[in-house]
Formats: C-alpha cells, sequence, structure tokens
C-alpha cells in the first residue's frame, strides 16, 4: 500500500531449520535496541513459537514483534509471493515510525530458500557446525550469495567433530571472498563482529550506498570451456519450479 | 495498453498471483480440525463443502464483488456496500480474513493499476477482498458474471489446493472436484450477476463455518491463517 513513513532497512535472516536464527535476532535485539529503533517479523511454519521465543527473550517492546502465517509455504513467503511479509514490515513502519530496522526472520527451510529483494534490502544466512562441516562447503544460493554468512555455535564444534576453522574456510571458498562469521552466543567476540556488520549495513541502507543482492535459484560457478579455460555462468532459466500455493 | 478481459480474468484466477492468499484455506482447515472429512476418510465431504460454501459465504462474497463493481462504473461510493458485506458476515474471524485477503489484492491492484485504485480507495484502507475484486473488475473491463465467477472459482480452488496439504489426496481427484464444481459455481453467479443494490447481496450466512472460523482464530497450531 502506498503509505510513506520512513523506510527501514530490512534485513532478512534465513537458513536451515534450528541453525539459530531467532537466537540472533534475540541477539541483535539485546545489543542494539538501545541505539536503534528495531521490529522484528517472524514466519512460523505452523505455531507462532519464534514469535513467542522473542516475546519472551525479554529483548524488544512485544508489541514490535509480529508474526506472519505462510500457509505452510515458508518458501513462498520470502520469495514468490512477499506479500503479507511485506503488509507486516509496513504496518511495523507505520506503527513505529520511524523505524530504523526491520528483521525478518524466514520460516526454517531448506538449503535454496533466500529472500527476495523485493522485501528485504540485505540478508543473513545462517548455518550451524552441528549440521555437519561440509555443509558449507556444498554451497547454494544462501551460503554462496547471501551479504553475510554465519557458521553459529562454534562452540559445539569439539562435540560434533567439525573442524570450525576449515569450515569457515571452506564457506569463504564457496563465497569467493564473501564475509563469513563464525559466531557462538558464548564467544563475546564473535558477537561484537555480527553486531558491527549490522550496525554498519544499517548506515550503508540508509545513506543509499547499498544495492539489493539476490542470492538467486543458483549461484554463478565455473565450467571448463572448449578451449580448457574457465568461464563463469549462471543458469538463468534452472529455476526451481514455481511454489506459488 | 488494454488487455483483453478474458486474460484479466486468468490472471486474477491464476494461485501464483501474490496476493498472500496462499495462507488462507477457504475455512477449510477449521473445517477438518472440527472433524470435516474424519481425516480424509471421507472425503467426498469436501466438495460439499466447497458446494454448500458456494450457496451461502461465497454468494455473500460474489454478489458483493458484483454490486461494486456496478456501484463503481456507476460513480456511486462503495462505502454502503462494505457495510452491506459486514452485515452479512457475523464472525469477526471471517471478516479479518477476509480484509487480509483484501489487502493483498489492493497491494498488487494499486501496483498495476496505480491511478484507478487511488480513486477508490483511501491511503490505508483496508477493504475486504471483493470490493478490491469488484474494482478491478470495474477498471479492467470484466462482466458482472466474470467478477462473480471468479470469486466462486476462486473459493473452490483455494479449498481444492488446501486439501492437498490438510488430507492424503491425489492432485487429480482434486482437480476433479473443481472440474465437477463448474456448474454450481455458474448457478451462483447467475444468482448474483445482475445484482445492482447493496441491499441486495445475498444474506445466506453458514453459523457453523463461521464457528469454526471463530475456534481456528485463536489456535495456535494451524497451517493456515483462515
Ligand atoms: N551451543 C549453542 N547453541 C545455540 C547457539 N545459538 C543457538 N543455539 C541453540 O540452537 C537451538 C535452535 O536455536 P533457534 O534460535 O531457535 O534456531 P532457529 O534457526 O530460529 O530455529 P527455527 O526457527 O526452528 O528454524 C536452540 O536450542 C538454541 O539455544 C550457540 O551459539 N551455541
Ligand atoms: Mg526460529
Amino acid at each position: 500500500m502506498p503509505e510513506t513513513p520512513a523506510r527501514s532497512f530490512r534485513l532478512g535472516v534465513a537458513g536451515p531449520v534450528g541453525t539459530g536464527k531467532s537466537s540472533l535476532i534475540a541477539l541483535l535485539c539485546r545489543e542494539l535496541s538501545g541505539e536503534l529503533s528495531m521490529g522484528v517479523i517472524t514466519n512460523d511454519i505452523y505455531t507462532d513459537e519464534d514469535a513467542q521465543f522473542l516475546r519472551s527473550a525479554g529483548v524488544l517492546d512485544i508489541e514490535r514483534i509480529r508474526a506472519v502465517e505462510t500457509g505452510a509455504c515458508p518458501h513462498t513467503a520470502i520469495r514468490d509471493d512477499v506479500t503479507p511479509n511485506l503488509i507486516a514490515v509496513e504496518d511495523l513502519e507505520r506503527d513505529f515510525a520511524p523505524l530504523d530496522i526491520v528483521i525478518v526472520e524466514s520460516g526454517g527451510d531448506n538449503l535454496t530458500a533466500t529472500f527476495s529483494p523485493a522485501l528485504v534490502d540485505a540478508q543473513i544466512f545462517v548455518l550451524d557446525v552441528a549440521g555437519g562441516g561440509d555443509v558449507a562447503r556444498k554451497g547454494g544460493p544462501g551460503i554462496a550469495r547471501a551479504d553475510l554468512l554465519v557458521v553459529n555455535k562454534t562452540d559445539l564444534g569439539p562435540y560434533v567433530d567439525v573442524d570450525v576453522a576449515r569450515m569457515i574456510a571452506e564457506a569463504g571458498d564457496a563465497r569467493e571472498g564473501g564475509p563469513v562469521l563464525g559466531l557462538s552466543k558464548h564467544d563475546p567476540v564473535s558477537i561484537a563482529a555480527l553486531v558491527d556488520w549490522v550496525r554498519q549495513m544499517t548506515t550503508t541502507v540508509a545513506g543509499g550506498g547499498h544495492v539489493p543482492i539476490d542470492p538467486g535459484p543458483m549461484a554463478p560457478h565455473s565450467h571448463l570451456d572448449s578451449h580448457g579455460e574457465p568461464f563463469t555462468h549462471t543458469h538463468p532459466d534452472e529455476h526451481e519450479p514455481g511454489h506459488a500455493n | 495498453m488494454t488487455s483483453s478481459p478474458q486474460l484479466v480474468l486468468a490472471m486474477l484466477a491464476d494461485a501464483r498471483l501474490p496476493t498472500g492468499s496462499h495462507a488462507h484455506s477457504a475455512g477449510l482447515e477449521p473445517a477438518v480440525m472440527a472433524g470435516l472429512s474424519d481425516q480424509g476418510r471421507r472425503l467426498d465431504e469436501i466438495p460439499a463443502f466447497a458446494r454448500s460454501r458456494l450457496r451461502t459465504v461465497t454468494a455473500t462474497e460474489a454478489g458483493t464483488a458484483v454490486v461494486t463493481r456496478h456501484q463503481w462504473l456507476a460513480g456511486g461510493s462503495l462505502s454502503g456496500v462494505e457495510d452491506a458485506w459486514a452485515a452479512r458476515t457475523p464472525s469477526a474471524a471471517v471478516r479479518a480474513a477476509t480484509r487480509q485477503l483484501g489487502r493483498g489484492y489492493l497491494r498488487l491492484a494499486y501496483g498495476l493499476w496505480p491511478e484507478e485504485m487511488a480513486a477508490a480507495f483511501e491511503r490505508g484502507a483496508v477493504p475486504p477482498r471483493p470490493l478490491v475484486l469488484g474494482v478491478i473488475g470495474a477498471v479492467t473491463g470484466l462482466s458482472s458474471r466474470q467478477v462473480a465467477q471468479l470469486v466462486g472459482y476462486d473459493d473452490v480452488q483455494t479449498t481444492a489446493s488446501a486439501a492437498l496439504k490438510l488430507v492424503p489426496l491425489d492432485p487429480i481427484e482434486a482437480m476433479r472436484w473443481v472440474l465437477q464444481l463448474h456448474p454450481d459455481i455458474d448457478a451462483m453467479a447467475d444468482d448474483v450477476e445482475r445484482l445492482t443494490e447493496p441491499a441486495e447481496i445475498p444474506a445466506s450466512g453458514a453459523p457453523l463455518l463461521d464457528e469454526h472460523a471463530e475456534r481456528h482464530a485463536v489456535t495456535t497450531r494451524r497451517l493456515f491463517s483462515a
């Protein structure tokens, strides 16, 4: 709806189920709500538990945390039909104008779910160490091209036989140098790095210095051409089949 | 640019239309939770449910859309139509869901037909879906019959697609229901296509569906919003 209270920085947080999206958002609210005016939207699949979790964390006024229903299609709600999420973002911007940042948590979905640039200005993709050290190397659009890749729960590395430093290095390779951040809620240095990234991105977006990047359905990748030279391309016509319902 | 009403109709009836309606089940999930189809053991209750809706709540919605279209083309105000719809939709949960859908359609329509929509709806308005559909029909050249068919078809198709998520069901069977309900959709359209005044909108409620909708609005475990 063409109402125009000040537009906030819209930050998406995506990633597989249980990797720590809600925890990361709670942490950002705890660290940043003193200096930024914030709102949060959760995309639950069956309950409003994510919204409840964040409200009960006591890190943000509960009125600023809203749940959007996704009709069993969390992927659709952040990608092909972002209408309910955009309406929720606009409502928050109207009710708490001026808002600096609205964080949208995707419903825990598979590795290929990424936010449409029609919904968010930037996105964080969250993996965790417990999901296995190979996940980052295997790649996928969110891993390869989200604005920031978080490898969460680094404290768990020794318990799940994952070499965290190596996992982060392989993630860096999959991202061709794009930022990767190892995070643990028990590691204050990593928390400060995350908060800094969000703070800087908020300033950059507010200043108009950021063009949303679409991680897209498939990251660019390399083949050898007929002369044996590598070339990089994407597959524009290999989009996932529509998933509108 | 001119576009043909038939193609506008196809576009509006397409499940891929970005209006947020994928989070809705046309009242099917509330009914299934209350025992309709006995977890899929009596599947024929689902098309019967869709037929009941066409004769009751969906006729009200289609009548509202048809009257909206007429009033808008005649240069009248829509507030009387909205009141007539609300008076015939006693469940607050159903009204809220219909307004939620209306916002989604309005958001899309503002994007596609900005001037026409701005003339019909004030900024920040939260009209129920049939009002938005009626105005879209008016500005894109849909006939009153096409508007009524769109509302009927959408309701049936929403029910059938939601059923695929809620009960064990072959998608071809679900589409057979939709096909077999075509005469019912047309019969409903026959009844409402000539309506022009808010007072003529059918007031044929379905109290049990309203009760299900009210219960659904407060449940904490559900796939669909309504
Ligand atoms: N050890 C450890 N556990 C963590 C960390 N961050 C989150 N967790 C735990 O991981 C579990 C899942 O966290 P959530 O934040 O709910 O994950 P989510 O991605 O929001 O989950 P869904 O919304 O269900 O997809 C919880 O039990 C958290 O306490 C961390 O840094 N270290
Ligand atoms: Mg969560």
